[in-house]
């Protein structure tokens, strides 16, 4: 019976629609895969807390859906000097209670952030560079860096303003090692409370239940003007299959990432899905120091790794259309380069390498492992889509040109953990660019390791090229965007010719949703309310 | 499992009536034995269809049309093909592929050969272990009987799937390290087991007699008290591999089994269980299939064992 009306109800909803208001419903409910875990925007820096929060919270800039950096409570910046930025401050912002928005609330909010009780992820990183703020006048503000900071207006916009005068903290005084007059910080879980969660976005909070659901409201204070939705829900829904039965069931309007393998059963059933390219790359390290890394044998006490050969040998035995056809189900795009094309640093013309076998094998025999060696492809098997079955593709494809590969996939705790005591000589994993520039993958990848510095923190593959350092370091602290453009262009290229990391996929980020909706997706994976829109 | 007699599996044979000493007439007596057996059609059926699925598995390499742990024959260009499709090879795939491209044929006995070789092999040396234990502490009485008991109540307080999940996070993936997490869980069914049947023949006359023939310890136990609690022993130890298995196969369902490139029929179930609802049934549905023959082949056999080798019951 239900089959037979359907198609009448969707005829039905536009038309009633088209006679009655623009917005097809006021509320509107999104099933997400992981819930935030606090509703504190200083807390953990995690992709569920940093979509979460930019309903509420607003920075001095925001990053669009390629992630290029685009005005939000500042209007405009320009670097004064070598290590100033001048920014504009947005007028006539008020926060959703009503007090109005001023450089105060900017000083106070970056006193904050490194003093944040507990947080398992700190914002640090995004602040460090700052070594003073002025305010010349009310709609100025003024930074100091330690170094030349090129990244300053990409950092902040992973900065959520606070409100303030909320916190009792109006007289602040800005301090490299600490501010005065701040007051006492409110901790993590007051944010819960929706008169303490006051920020100028969109939206302002209703209540968070945790395990549940998360209720938002129109902020009628915003300064942006309308606001589609007058009420949104987020609920939380882990299990892929549950969250595409709500939406099928019609319990919620959006969900994230559903299955590969569900796409057509939601598309017969009328609902609409959306893929965007995401920042996220899936790659293969291998450890290419001096000694034969774990996992690895029949190589007569040599590691095969430290030979670029061998690498791209690696790299040329793999099918990475066949992968992203077969396991992907089509939904991925085959990399060569750590971001994809059109990001910053990215090149148009870096084709991923193309599958070559004999080429592989030839390869491996000039490195003098004619016969292959064995070894152990590490992987987790809950974090990236369909990670386990990738990294079982591309053991058969190396077992093909006789790298006799065997997979122990584990979930993602033990895996990360693991990889961080070095058990591991080969593994794949991802890399999602939160700042969606090249220095980022390249800086925390193939940089030669160094914890003090803060370069190749996840370069746990020992891998070290000075003249790569060098390119790096110096785009670190070019501010010219151009300039720094084609530094970090040329410094992806080295990279990748040196396959000091072996890029295999870019992952698609699906949404599911319902047929009278439109979704704009985002490289950075977020699902924004903001982002969604009731279809014409 | 009940261990209340049926009225339709009492046999009204008169023999293999009060067990003791076995050796006396033990060829007559396993004679009986196999003859009882034999009586109950589900039991042979089980029986032939054991038979037959552990020669198939173990025999596996040498008919099997694909070598599925063999990373190098697989193309993932094979892979989801329905029942009856053709692989790149030339070969038909009677039975579909699987999502690395493994011929579900080939998968299937490979897989049964690893869930039968942890079932089997798992229960062998929790019986040897638990049934050590249970004998010792009939034996050995007072507190070293409450020391080794507590602790068997301890173990049996935990639910086994529980255990075996938090020992094989900690050990990590493997074959050995699966039978070592199921011997872990199992041995104390056969420590209980075995000792219940070893305190009542421990005071019957024979006991008593090789006692008073000043007999070491050893021999006493090993020799007189030992066989004597075999047949409850074998019992529980054969309905046991069917839990074994069916604990291991939950246990790769889960995701801390065998190694992914070797899967059992449990892991293949779990490759194959999140395209149920797209229409590719075969992954998961012909090794759970054989799973459950598996499983239903042993359980007869095991009860009718039971019913064979309880005297309660044959009276």
């Amino acid at each position: 019976m239900k089959k037979v009306f359907r198609p009448l109800v969707f005829a039905a909803v536009p038309l009633a629609l088209m006679a009655a208001t623009p917005v097809v419903a006021a509320t509107l409910t999104i099933g997400l895969a992981l819930e935030p875990t606090s509703m504190d925007p200083h807390f953990h820096n995690l992709a569920p807390n940093n979509a979460m929060r930019q309903h509420i919270f607003e920075s001095l800039t925001q990053s669009d859906e390629n992630q290029l950096t685009q005005p939000s409570l500042a209007v405009s910046w320009e670097p004064t000097g070598d290590t100033t930025w001048e920014f504009k401050l947005r007028e006539g912002v008020t926060f959703s209670n009503g007090t109005p928005f001023t450089a105060t609330d900017v000083i106070y909010s970056i006193c904050r952030v490194p003093r944040v009780e507990g947080s398992p992820s700190s914002f640090t990183s995004f602040t460090r560079d700052i070594a003073g703020i002025e305010v010349p006048d009310e709609t100025t503000i003024v930074f100091t860096t330690r170094a030349p900071s090129p990244l300053l207006p990409t950092n902040l916009a992973s900065v959520a303003i606070l409100s303030a005068e909320a916190f009792g903290g109006e007289n602040v005084v800005f301090g490299a090692d600490g501010c005065e007059n701040a007051g006492t910080y409110p901790a993590s879980t007051d944010f819960a409370d929706p008169s303490v969660a006051v920020g100028t976005g969109p939206y302002k909070l209703v209540s968070f239940n945790p395990g549940d659901r998360i209720t938002l409201t129109r902020n009628e204070n915003y300064w942006g003007g309308d606001v589609e939705w007058e009420n949104v829900i987020l609920r939380g829904i882990p299990n892929p299959g549950a969250r595409v039965a709500a939406l099928l069931a019609e319990d919620v309007d959006v969900i994230e990432t559903p299955p590969i393998q569900d796409f057509d059963q939601i598309r017969s059933r009328g609902f609409k899905i959306e893929q965007g390219l995401s920042n996220r790359v899936i790659y293969l390290h291998v450890d290419s120091g001096e000694a034969v890394p774990p996992g690895v044998s029949g190589t007569d006490g040599r590691n095969p790794f430290a030979d670029v050969r061998v690498r791209e040998a690696i790299s040329k035995a793999i099918n990475r259309e066949a992968i992203i056809d077969r396991v992907m189900g089509g939904v991925a795009v085959a990399a060569g380069e750590l971001l994809p094309w059109p990001l910053f640093g990215t090149s148009e013309d870096a084709e991923p390498d193309a599958f070559d076998p004999d080429r592989a094998r030839e390869l491996l025999a000039e490195a003098g492992f004619p016969d292959g060696f064995s070894v152990t492809l590490f992987t987790p098997n809950d974090r990236y889509i369909n990670d386990e079955r990738v990294a079982q593709a591309v053991a058969q494809m190396l077992a093909r040109i006789g790298i006799r590969t065997s997979v122990d996939s584990m979930t993602a705790s033990t895996f990360f953990s693991r990889r961080g005591q070095g058990d591991y000589g080969f593994w794949l994993a991802g890399w999602g660019a939160a700042s969606g520039e090249m220095a980022n993958p390249l800086l925390a990848l193939t940089a030669t390791r160094d914890t003090d510095a803060g370069t190749g923190l996840t370069n746990l593959q020992n891998y070290s090229n000075p003249e790569l350092d060098a390119l790096i370091a110096e785009a670190r602290r070019t501010v010219d965007d151009d300039a720094r453009r084609a530094i970090l262009q040329r410094a992806s290229k080295i990279a990748m010719d040196d396959y000091a990391t072996i890029p295999l996929h870019f992952e698609v980020t699906p949404w599911a949703f319902k047929p009278n909706l439109s979704l704009t997706p985002r490289v950075d994976q977020y699902t924004l309310a903001m982002g969604i829109t009731a279809a014409n | 499992m009940s261990e209340n007699a049926s009225p339709e599996n009492s046999v009204t044979e008169t023999a293999a009536a009060v067990p003791p000493p076995v050796e006396d007439k033990g060829e007559s007596l396993l004679r009986r034995h196999i003859a009882s057996f034999f009586e109950s059609v589900g039991a042979t059926i089980g029986l032939v269809v054991l038979v037959v699925l552990v020669a198939a598995a173990f025999l596996a390499p040498l008919f099997a049309p694909q070598d599925p742990y063999d990373l190098a024959t697989l193309s993932i260009m094979d892979n989801m093909l329905p029942p009856g499709e053709r692989l790149e090879t030339g070969m038909v795939a009677l039975l579909g592929t699987d999502e690395q491209g493994r011929d579900m044929v080939s998968a299937i006995l490979y897989g049964l050969r690893v869930s039968l070789i942890v079932g089997a092999s798992s229960v062998l040396i929790a019986a040897i272990i638990g049934a050590s234990a249970g004998v010792f502490a009939a034996y050995a009485g007072g507190r070293i009987e409450s020391f080794v008991m507590r602790i068997v109540d301890l173990q049996l307080s935990f639910p086994a799937i529980l255990v075996a999940l938090i020992l094989l996070a900690v050990f990590g993936r493997g074959v050995d390290k699966v039978i070592l997490a199921l011997v872990i869980v199992q041995w104390a069914y056969y420590a209980r087991t075995v000792r219940g049947s070893a305190l009542v023949e421990k005071r019957r006359e024979y006991i008593e007699a090789a006692r008073c023939l000043a007999l070491p310890s050893s021999r006493l136990i090993f020799r007189h008290l030992l066989p004597n609690c075999l047949p409850p022993l074998i019992v529980v130890a054969t309905v046991q591999i069917a839990n074994a298995i069916a604990l291991e196969s939950t246990l790769s369902f889960l995701g801390v089994g065998v190694p992914v490139t070797e899967p059992s029929l449990g892991m293949l179930i779990a490759n194959g269980y999140r395209y149920l609802l797209s229409g590719n049934y075969w992954i998961s549905t012909f090794p759970g299939v054989a799973l459950v023959i598996v499983i239903v082949a042993i359980n007869l056999v095991g009860d009718r064992l039971r019913d064979v080798l309880n005297p309660r019951l044959s009276r």
